[in-house]
């Protein structure tokens, strides 16, 4: 099905969050204001590795409308964050170690003066010798950022043996692929208001992880996690960028010393030089097919830059290790990857997860080969394809999958699949035409060996409405809605008849992360759960009230409803939900359950996956080596659809993000200083720069049996996108590319001279 | 080494009498004559559906009408608004949605919603002066507008649904 307004039917709803969003109603967290509100600053280093040798802030304190300055003597609890390790100083001590590590905190009565304030701080720094590479770092004396070396994570997974391997083989490719350091981008930059109020402390602040968030403060403020609320929604886009801890502990801090509600909001140098980016990737293949073309070695080195601190790079590098083998048959496998600490900005979360990088690699390797053999590249594909119930990447057990063959027969059926291989000629000879396509399976959940709870609650409120309490967040993803799809689906009743809480630890029950194409999957599997016991209490309580058998029941437009024993005539409405809640909040039902994970033990390893084929049409210029899309069509095979405007909007939207990967976005970083301090340097796609001819196919047939339902589409939009193009740019000019975002000097390069073509062109 | 910068005096003198008319109400404050137009609205005035993200001019998110033209008000300071007509999203659906409006909502132009008003604003500026606006001529008009959850998909699809030429 093409997914569109028309195929979707009554599916394709306005959004529930809709009409506050499109008239400038809706409070963002960022929007909020309180009484007497202070107004939170952060002084970052502005040098990318230093000693620190003394920090005086004397004037500071003096300047008019300062309340507070604070520095790592201020900390109560542990000085450190990161989801994973928290080897990020909330205020650095001895030494910074980049350019936007925190050195100090003002809260100031107003924005200028907190600003003014930053100025008045001086902070005398040694300056070392800075470490702006992940080979620097690995050189031999390098200088150690952190206590345990320059190396955060290590990968190694192997299988057969590569030297019998490459044996074999009749074509080898080997190639170097580099990545750019991508930046989220949300529109929305990080920010929020911290209230204390009788020995309490309220977070209004975006994360993608409620409980998360609070668990990390507590133990900054060394605080009971009960005493912390935070509030998470809504939120201005995050992509994986507000995952991790960014104002929070700042904001934090400053509210519970002045004892005053403090407000933060970075500005976007802020953002860029403090947030988090896609890691770097470079990735090294060498891949052997036997003269039948079938893979038989497939060797990966991965070095990822994950700046000056951990976050999820371990994760991440676990992440990119597995999808480096991607959904083909390959018997001998080596795949090692180093994650180091630098001196550049911070990499971390980021929608794809590390699969972005390699899939790019991978999938420029099956084309190399394929041209090498001479042989058509998607048959190549076909020929080493993984079958529904082989292992997963990292020979895992995974919930049986066929949706690399759905994708790969389905993507047949874009318009362009058929112009692929006509050679279309522009009337302009300096354009050239060229069309690629790729295809990827992306994981979804944490993986092997990292804690996913998920969970929900039900209940009948006192207002007599279905309420649903889940500690996920609306990003923009649209959870809302498909909250609000699934629960009329379930229960039958009218929108008015339900209520969603989200995104408020003191109102939600742990359910885990918004984050890994979770969610969805998340909410669809604790709604079933919830739905049986949740009726039989309300279908107890109306029987005893009403003497209808439960069986007779059912739930509907504002109450209950019974069956006559004369099935022809209408149900009849028998208490309403109103009068069965009675002014209480009953009927409450709460799950707890694991996000499903492979029985293998393989760190990392993901046991549900997504697949998706993308075809691009592209047009080079080869006068000016840019190169601009034309079309792009998506397969996706994730299960049912369970909102149809939500799907779509999550592949388009990572999609044009992928092609802001491939041609245009790099947080370019000298010396360990960001280049591209804001969106004139930093270009994500205009809408000049994104083609109108944009489909997505959704495939929801999964194999019989399967228990899981709809799987996440949140990221395998962004993954699939930038070697179909790099194959197009192939195919349009003869160049293979190998470094992105596309650098358009460096196609020109190697273009051959096309002066005597164009010459003949007539006027 | 030491980074000592010498602090920039800061003076935030309120000694400009400022008349506009704002979503067809007069509002008369004192402010420092180069405050941002932005942040009288959001911080002084409290009205925080004109939203701030790059603050140089590229986003789009901020976006005003100024006597009915497209405009950034982080660019945009006190002394340049004086009697001049401000329109922000506030002013675009008092009574009932505007059709843009009911065209983002339907065709799924928005997903975290932060750019929304400033694309509602610069499409309802150009669709003011030129209601019979073609599909490039609405495009046009977006150029200063960025989004990055959609991929304008849902965004192409609004302004084909409003522009005239939408056969």
């Amino acid at each position: 099905m093409w997914l569109d307004r028309n195929s979707s039917g009554d599916k394709w709803k306005v959004r529930p969050d809709g009409a506050e969003k499109v008239t400038g109603k809706l409070r963002y967290l960022t929007d909020m204001k309180f009484p007497d509100l202070l107004y939170g600053r952060v002084l970052r280093s502005t040098v990318p590795y230093a000693r620190i040798l003394s920090i005086d802030m004397s004037a500071a304190l003096r300047s008019p409308g300062v309340i507070a300055v604070l520095t790592y003597r201020n900390i109560p609890g542990l000085n450190g964050f990161g989801i994973s390790t928290p080897d990020q100083p909330v205020f650095c001590e001895h030494v910074v170690r980049f350019e936007g590590d925190a050195v100090a905190a003002v809260a100031a009565t107003s924005e200028e003066a907190a600003e003014h304030a930053l100025q008045l701080i001086q902070v005398d720094y040694e300056e070392l010798p800075i470490l702006d590479t992940p080979e620097a770092s690995l050189q031999e004396g390098a200088p150690l950022l952190h206590k345990d070396g320059n190396i955060l994570h290590q990968t190694d997974y192997s299988r057969g043996d590569l030297e019998v391997g490459f044996g074999q083989c009749a074509y080898v490719v080997e190639e170097t692929y580099l990545t750019p350091r991508q930046m989220h981008t949300y529109l929305e930059t990080e920010g929020g208001i911290f209230v204390p109020e009788d020995g309490k402390l309220t977070v209004y602040a975006p994360t993608q992880h409620g409980y998360k968030d609070r668990m990390q403060l507590s133990r900054i403020l060394d605080m009971d996690e009960e005493r912390i609320r935070v509030i998470s929604s809504p939120i201005g886009g995050s992509f994986g960028g507000k995952d991790e801890l960014n104002v929070q502990p700042y904001g934090a801090l400053l509210a519970l010393h002045c004892q005053k509600p403090v407000k933060m909001h970075y500005s976007r140098w802020e953002s860029v030089v403090a947030g988090l980016k896609r890691h770097p990737m470079k990735v090294t293949m060498k891949t052997g097919m036997n003269i039948e073309g079938e893979l038989i070695a497939h060797q990966v080195t991965i070095l990822s830059d994950t700046g000056a601190y951990s976050t999820l790079g371990g994760p991440v590098l676990n992440f990119a290790t597995e999808h480096a083998v991607g959904p083909y048959r390959i018997a001998h496998v080596d795949v090692k990857g180093k994650a180091v600490y630098t001196n550049n900005g911070v990499s971390g979360e980021f929608r794809g997860f590390g699969g972005n990088q390699v899939i790019f690699a991978l999938e420029g390797q099956l084309d190399r080969l394929a041209e090498k053999m001479n042989i058509d590249p998607w048959e190549l594909r076909k020929k080493n394809l993984r079958k529904a119930t082989d292992l997963g990447p990292m020979g895992q057990r995974i919930v049986p999958t066929n949706g690399p063959e759905q994708v790969w027969e389905a993507i047949k059926q874009s318009p362009l699949w058929e112009k692929r291989e006509a050679s279309s000629d522009s009337t302009k000879p300096w354009i050239k035409c060229g069309i690629g396509v790729s295809l990827a399976m992306h994981g979804s959940g944490l993986g092997y060996g990292i804690p996913d709870h998920a969970g929900g609650t039900i209940r009948l409120n006192k207002e007599g409405k279905i309420e649903v309490a889940f500690g996920h967040e609306e990003f923009g993803q649209g959870l809302l809605g498909t909250l609000e799809i699934l629960m009329l689906d379930h229960f039958g009743c009218s929108k008015e008849d339900i209520h969603i809480i989200i995104g408020d630890t003191d109102l939600v029950p742990p359910s885990g992360s918004s984050t890994a194409s979770r969610t969805t999957n998340m909410v669809w599997q604790a709604l079933n759960r919830l739905k049986g016991p949740f009726l039989e209490a309300l279908f107890s309580k109306t029987s005893q009230l009403t003497g209808y058998p439960k069986e007779a029941l059912r739930t509907g437009l504002g109450g209950i409803w019974a069956e006559s024993p004369h099935k022809e005539k209408p149900l009849k409405q028998v208490i309403t939900y109103m009068q069965l809640a009675n002014g209480t909040n009953d009927f409450e039902c709460t799950t707890e359950f694991h996000y499903p994970v492979t029985p293998d033990p393989i760190m990392g390893g993901h046991y549900l996956y997504t697949s998706t084929s993308v075809i691009a049409e592209v047009e080079v210029n080869v006068l000016t080596g840019m190169v601009v899309v034309k079309r792009i069509d998506h397969t996706v095979a994730a299960g049912p659809v369970i909102n149809p405007m939500g799907y779509l909007g999550q592949i388009e939207g990572g999609s044009v993000m992928a092609l802001g990967f491939t041609l245009t976005e790099d947080a370019v970083m000298s010396s360990g200083k960001y280049v591209t301090k804001n969106l004139d340097t930093y270009l994500i796609p205009t809408i000049f720069d994104v083609p109108e001819a944009h489909y997505v196919k959704a495939i929801d047939e999964l194999p019989e049996g399967d228990p899981f339902g709809p799987r996440g589409v949140g990221e395998v939009g962004s993954v699939a996108l930038a070697p179909a193009i790099v194959s197009a740019i192939k195919q349009a000019t003869g160049v293979w590319v190998t470094e992105l975002p596309l650098k358009p000097e460096m196609l020109l390069q190697q273009l051959p001279v096309l002066e005597e073509e164009i010459a003949k062109t007539p006027s | 080494m030491s980074h000592k910068v010498k602090p920039i005096e800061i003076e935030e003198v309120a000694d400009y009498s400022l008349s506009f008319e704002l979503n067809g109400k007069s509002v008369n404050i004192n402010v420092n004559p180069s405050r941002r137009l932005v942040d009288i609205i959001r911080t002084d005035l409290d009205l925080t559906g004109t939203k701030i993200s790059c603050e140089i001019g590229r986003c789009g998110a901020c976006m005003v009408m100024v006597d009915g033209k497209q405009q950034n008000s982080c660019l945009t300071m006190a002394y340049q608004c004086e009697g001049k007509k401000i329109e922000t999203i506030e002013g675009i659906s008092e009574e009932k949605l505007d059709p843009i409006q009911q065209a983002f909502l339907e065709e799924g132009g928005f997903q975290c919603g932060y750019c929304t008003p400033g694309m509602i604003v610069s499409l309802k500026a150009l669709l003011n002066e030129h209601p019979e606006s073609t599909f490039e001529e609405l495009k046009e008009g977006l150029s200063g507008n960025l989004c990055r959850c959609t991929g304008y998909g849902g965004i192409y699809r609004v302004i084909r649904r409003l522009s005239s030429d939408n056969n």
